[in-house]
């Protein structure tokens, strides 16, 4: 398995706010965390959120210190995330087909008499 | 014969070796660079990029970028710089990123590719080979879906192809490029990440020749690009249930293996025909045609058609409703059975 390092951007947090304080991160850097495990409290000017993950990984590198303004958009955190080094390499447009072991069906055939 | 295993990055000639269908159509054009001088690989992101399904992925830095390059975001302009170039004694081989943006080059494939030959009185081959990405199945976007086959088998002065596996498409790429006559050659995104053995050897079938992929008495199934591996899937279902069903790979779309169908068929005495394309005016009719010409008295049912429904492309997620579904060929099986 190799890492992909992904980094995540401040989310736009709704009702046309443009940034967002760090209160207290959740995660520190070297933690293995999983999807949608609780990852930083920010605060806005209309209240205080904890962000969730959006991915399973290990934390890299946090881009900002407690009590910082963030920007929506600027970087938040960046996670090493493992990916498979087998896999079939997509085309930048579209996706790889899935193959089925055994296709699935509905018909079945009567052979003919003749 | 002694068969040899070589890893992928070999170059020797007649090893099997094994490879996805993108390596198979690279291999085959690092052979045609390093056999003529005169071929030249062009398109949008063929050239540092690689090509968007990696196909022309390091024949650049390999071949130099005066014989591999990138192209503006033009296809009429790489078509017509296609015939410029032929006509002053290249052989290029133009790509054409997906097949729905093929439609703004028609009138230079259409007007000017096809007819030079025959305009010139012999004096201007068009020894072009355009590659296209074709078909659907990868649950891309409108336009990188589209099945232009019939459009250009009705255009006097082409040959199409499309292939179906890793070794059909590394031998019919050598022939197609070798051809003076222009050809499109149809890649089926859908197959591009299939891997088998490939004989990196010299094509041996003249073109214009279907093949058996798979012996059968009952029917005879007919598909060409990716609906032959459904086919496969099919007929392997279909002996489950003690039906013995023929698959034959049509390949060549234009000349179209008329023989070739009537004696599977005249064996069979069934065929359904599929593909990805809409119904009406699909290349199936132009084969259910030739089937009745050549073997009416021996036909126990009337062709089948299993094909794309006659509505634009869908989006993705409706992908596998409109492609021929194993279901619906099996059906068309059955309706030739009871007939």
């Amino acid at each position: 398995m190799a890492e992909e390092n992904i980094t995540f951007t401040l989310p736009d947090l709704g009702e046309g706010l443009v940034e967002a304080t760090v209160l207290e991160w959740q995660v520190a850097v070297g933690d293995t965390i999983g999807r949608n495990d609780p990852l930083v409290e920010v605060e806005t000017t209309k209240s205080a959120v904890v962000i969730p993950s959006p991915k399973a990984g290990r934390v890299v590198e946090l881009h900002a210190r407690e009590e910082d303004v963030v920007p929506v958009g600027e970087p938040l955190v960046t996670f090493a995330v493992e990916v498979e080094e087998s896999a079939p390499q997509a085309g930048i447009v579209g996706r790889v087909p899935e193959e089925e072991a055994k296709p699935k069906r509905r018909v079945r055939l009567k052979p003919p008499t003749d | 014969m002694t068969e040899l295993i070589e890893r992928a990055d070999t170059t020797v000639e007649s090893a099997v070796v094994e490879l996805s269908m993108q390596q198979a159509i690279n291999r085959a054009l690092r052979v045609l660079l390093t056999e003529d001088p005169d071929v030249l690989v062009f398109g949008e992101d063929v050239g540092a990029l690689g090509g968007v399904f990696r196909v022309t992925d390091g024949l650049q830095k390999e071949f130099g970028d005066q014989r591999v390059f990138d192209t503006p975001l033009a296809e009429s302009a790489i078509m017509g710089m296609a015939v410029g170039l032929a006509m002053n004694g290249w052989r290029p081989v133009p790509e054409l990123q997906f097949d729905g943006f093929a439609y703004p080059a028609v009138d230079q494939i259409v007007n000017q590719v096809a007819r030079m030959n025959y305009r010139t009185r012999g004096a201007a081959p068009m020894p072009i080979t355009l590659r296209l990405p074709s078909f659907g199945g990868i649950q891309a976007p409108e336009h990188h879906g589209e099945s232009l086959e019939a459009l250009f088998a009705h255009t006097p002065g082409l040959k199409v192809v499309a292939p179906s596996d890793p070794a059909e498409a590394y031998s019919l790429l050598l022939q197609s490029v070798r051809s003076d006559d222009p050809v499109v050659y149809m890649e089926p995104k859908a197959r591009y990440w299939d891997r088998r053995p490939v004989r990196l050897s010299e094509p041996t079938d003249p073109i214009g020749t279907s093949r058996i992929v798979r012996p059968g008495r009952h029917a005879t199934l007919v598909a060409w690009g990716a609906m032959v591996h459904r086919c496969v899937q099919v007929a392997e279902l279909a002996a489950e249930d003690g039906v013995e069903l023929e698959v034959l790979d049509l390949r060549w779309l234009k000349p179209i293996d008329a023989a070739g169908l009537a004696a599977s068929v005249a064996r069979t005495k069934r065929a359904v025909v599929v593909h990805e394309a809409p119904l009406t005016a699909g290349l199936g009719a132009e084969v259910a045609a030739l089937i009745t010409e050549n073997c009416f008295r021996e036909l126990a049912a009337p062709v089948q058609r299993v094909t794309g429904f006659d509505v634009p492309y869908p989006a993705g997620p409706l992908e596998p409703q409109y492609l021929p579904t194993i279901d619906r060929v099996l059906l068309a099986v059955q309706r030739t059975l009871e007939y």
